[in-house]
């Protein structure tokens, strides 16, 4: 168990390493949101998720998923803008599978916001990342 | 020169900065403004194609709302097989507004999301097409000052 304990020791501040490389690396043109929100994450995200940060999938792949979220996001804000221009008493249907299914305007309503809720942050991770990475290669090629 | 911020970080390059550039940057420049060129003509003609398909549904909202109820049809099973049938109720119509929700509709109503739809098409489609008419000029500037450099470098052929 101590032995663990350790390891997670190291891995941390191998990531604080990591964290205040980066601010230093925003020496030339500070980003305060940026290094604000990385010092946020060492301090309150699990492990993994750092993980996540800090190493992230390559660039393309990141670009492909971002693009997928965005168009994604942008179809949630359109649903939303059209549910919300509704009556109380209209009649809304969900697609699931081959049949439709009567559901309440309130509930695709929380629905619909929910789900634009969950993508505008994976959207944030995402940019995040693409910061990072973007960083990242600045130091690999000087 | 009031140049629009949108469109992301892109460096906005004048013709005065190609003339400066080396072939192998130019020829870079040609080539990343042919590829974006090319998206921004992909979007154009899907924003085409949407359009298209909201007029069609908006036609063929109006047809119906012309058929008095209990007229008789032939409803489409498949491309070549029909079935009769008679029109029960022309008036209230269910629109997919996407990800998976339907909405009943008025027939007004639905005519109404369609010319909505529509509306906000147009004016994308009017904003995409001022980017990518900046950025086709941008290309084919890129282009011209390409070839006159490969002709200046090699004057003897």
């Amino acid at each position: 168990m101590s032995s663990s304990s350790a390891a997670l020791r190291d891995l941390q501040l191998d990531l604080e390493n990591k964290a205040n490389d980066l601010s230093k690396l925003q020496k030339g043109k500070p980003n305060r949101t940026l290094v604000l929100f990385i010092h946020y994450l060492l301090s309150k995200v699990s492990i993994e998720k750092q993980f996540c940060y800090f190493f992230p999938p390559d660039i393309a792949k990141n670009h492909q998923v971002r693009k997928k979220y965005t168009i994604q996001l942008g179809e949630n804000e359109l649903v939303l803008k059209e549910l919300d221009l509704l009556k109380e008493d209209a009649n809304v249907y969900k697609l699931i599978g081959p049949v439709l299914v009567k559901q309440d305007l309130a509930e695709a309503n929380a629905n619909v916001r929910k789900r634009i809720e969950y993508i505008s942050a994976e959207l944030y991770i995402l940019k995040v990342q693409q910061r990072i990475q973007s960083l990242q290669a600045g130091k690999a090629k000087a | 020169m009031a140049s629009s911020r949108g469109g992301g970080s892109q460096q906005v390059i004048r013709t005065g900065d190609m003339e400066k550039m080396s072939l192998d940057q130019l020829k870079a420049v040609k080539e990343q403004a042919d590829i974006e060129v090319n998206l921004l003509q992909d979007s154009l003609n899907n924003i085409r194609a949407a359009t298209g398909r909201l007029e069609n549904a908006s036609a063929a909202l109006h047809d119906l709302s012309l058929r008095p109820q209990g007229k008789k049809m032939l409803v489409p099973l498949t491309a070549s097989l029909y079935v009769p049938g008679t029109l029960d109720d022309a008036d209230k119509v269910l629109v997919d507004i996407g990800t998976g929700y339907f909405v009943e509709k008025t027939m007004a109503e639905g005519k109404d999301y369609c010319e909505r739809k529509i509306n906000l098409l147009k004016s994308n489609f009017d904003q995409l097409i001022e980017v990518a008419s900046k950025k086709k000029t941008l290309a084919d500037e890129a282009g011209l000052i390409l070839q006159a450099k490969l002709k200046q470098s090699s004057p003897s052929s």
